[in-house]
């Protein structure tokens, strides 16, 4: 098979779709929506009602009142945003957090900044799938608990967590629930308007939007204390110009990202390679078999240090199940979760596949990645067990 | 990361791999590890009075560690057995021009080959000796 280049790294980020630069490009120069949105001027007024339209859409898609939503920076500011700002709306009710391990770093090194700040913390562990069970919800809700934070599609995995269940818990303990649910659009429901929650973080450029805007769903009547001030855009939670072009860009997208169609489409080519690549002996999948966004696939290769096998496929890009760039390899927080060992978590590669992914960049992976693991296990010859286990 | 192209040479390319047969003449052997560097070398020497004949070498590491392994293999051969515990990781380093956070991994071929010169020595003595 030729060299070709292959992008299998969606759960990065995704390009943007064709038709969400057109929208945006439509904001951007000197007869489109340019102006400020806040502005009082009929320019002001036309890009305030394309704002308005992004995020009528972006509700639309999770099934929430257009009210809802407001705009930040990104899914790392809205994490920042729905833990800082709803634990110090209510510092004077509790002063306790609940998180789990494998939850993205924006809400763990936010968690761990509340800690130094004298708030309590307590970590929930999953499952050796990766699934935590909502009645460790439930006993680890204390009286002064103020706020639970899960989220929805584990980056790494794909795990999909139950959080209809972990929101009816937090709503009949009158504890707030935020979801960071930047991996779900358009490959996992988010059903606003079934699920008992107060606070969902998204973004766009996990969804071919473009990068640099998210969003944040509040619940009416939660109450968040700002992070930034300087304004009064956004009903006051979100101060700063509105960025029209980017809203108008995830709006499009939002629109653009439709679930059921996708997922299945997701979940043919996810298949495709598990197949594949679960014929190299000894390979396990990393999370649940079934609980799962279709669009991750987490693989570790026994054997394989990880860095080297993505040297050797470098043309197909794959993200580490593991930082490996600092003198001590640091394993993977989710996959050390799991239970893995710091080798088989060096191991371990995601895979993710997206709307532009064809079946034939799925066959060209099975086939690079068989060969690559069969040639480095080769160069390791008789490697010890603790490789390997 | 960026891979210097020695480092790709050497990565995508090894020569030297593997192991003698058990019954060669001359083999000495060293093996060093380090788990939380996620790095195992073992080198083969083949030592023909004070001159090294070949090397074969079997590796579980980054891409820079089989640089590395691989660079020690193509290297030694016709030099001095003392070469086993004379080569200097740093200079391999900037040979290879790795990161210096890799250094450490590098230590790790430094301790195989010292336990290969060690090998040797013992080699040596033993055939004095009888």
């Amino acid at each position: 098979m030729t060299k070709q280049s292959v992008y299998l790294d969606y759960a990065a980020t995704t390009p943007v779709d064709p038709a969400v630069a057109a929208a945006m490009r439509e904001c951007l120069e000197l007869d489109g929506n340019f102006a400020n949105p806040s502005s009082s001027h009929a320019f002001g007024q036309e890009a305030r009602r394309r704002v308005e339209e992004a995020r009528a859409q972006i509700a639309a898609r999770v099934s929430a009142p257009p009210g809802t939503i407001s705009f930040t920076s990104g899914a790392t500011e809205s994490d920042n945003l729905a833990i800082q700002g709803a634990m110090l709306a209510q510092r004077d009710h509790g002063r306790h957090l609940i998180t789990s391990l494998t939850e993205h770093k924006a809400v763990l090194d936010m968690a761990a900044a509340m800690e130094k700040q004298g708030y309590q913390v307590t970590y929930l562990a999953c499952d050796s799938e990766g699934l935590i069970a909502p009645e460790q919800v439930e006993k680890a809700i204390k009286t002064d608990t103020t706020l639970v934070s899960i989220m929805h599609v584990n980056n790494e995995t794909g795990v999909v967590q139950d959080i209809a269940a972990i929101g009816a818990i937090c709503r009949s303990r009158d504890v707030l629930l935020h979801v960071d649910a930047a991996q779900s659009i358009g490959k996992v429901p988010v059903p606003l308007d079934e699920w008992t929650v107060d606070i969902v973080s998204l973004t766009a450029h996990k969804v071919y939007g473009p990068k640099g805007i998210g969003a944040l769903y509040v619940r009416p009547g939660t109450r968040l204390a700002p992070l930034l001030h300087g304004g009064a855009q956004e009903g006051g939670d979100r101060a700063g110009t509105l960025a029209t072009h980017q809203i108008v860009g995830m709006g499009r997208a939002y629109e653009l990202a439709d679930t059921e169609h996708e997922a299945r489409e997701l979940a043919e080519l996810r298949d495709r390679l598990w197949t594949g690549l679960s014929a190299i002996d000894g390979v396990r999948l990393n999370g649940h078999p079934t609980q799962c966004s279709p669009h991750v696939l987490n693989v570790a290769f026994p054997g394989i240090d990880g860095e080297s096998l993505r040297l050797g496929i470098a043309e197909i890009a794959v993200s580490a199940g593991a930082a490996c760039n600092s003198a001590a390899p640091e394993a993977s927080h989710v996959l050390s979760a799991l239970g893995l060992s710091d080798a088989l978590a060096g191991s371990s590669q995601r895979f993710s596949v997206g709307r532009f992914t064809e079946p034939a960049d799925i066959d060209y992976a099975v086939e690079r990645v068989t060969a690559e693991v069969e040639r480095l296990r080769q160069l390791a010859g008789a490697a010890p067990a603790w490789c390997t286990n | 990361m960026d891979y210097s192209l020695e480092v790709q040479r050497r990565f995508h390319s090894p020569d030297n791999i593997g192991e003698y047969a058990p019954e060669a003449p001359g083999i000495v052997t060293g093996e060093a590890e380090d788990r939380t560097l996620n790095v195992w070398v073992r080198i083969q020497a083949q030592v023909d009075g004070t001159v090294i004949r070949s090397v074969r070498y079997q590796v579980f590491g980054c891409p820079h560690t089989v640089a590395a392994a691989g660079w020690v293999a193509a290297t030694l051969p016709g030099r001095a057995s003392d070469a086993l515990r004379e080569l200097d990781m740093h200079e391999l380093r900037e040979i290879l021009d790795a990161p210096v956070e890799k250094l450490g991994r590098l230590l790790v071929l430094e301790d195989a080959l010292q336990a290969c010169w060690q090998a040797h020595v013992e080699h040596e003595n033993g055939q004095k000796g009888s």
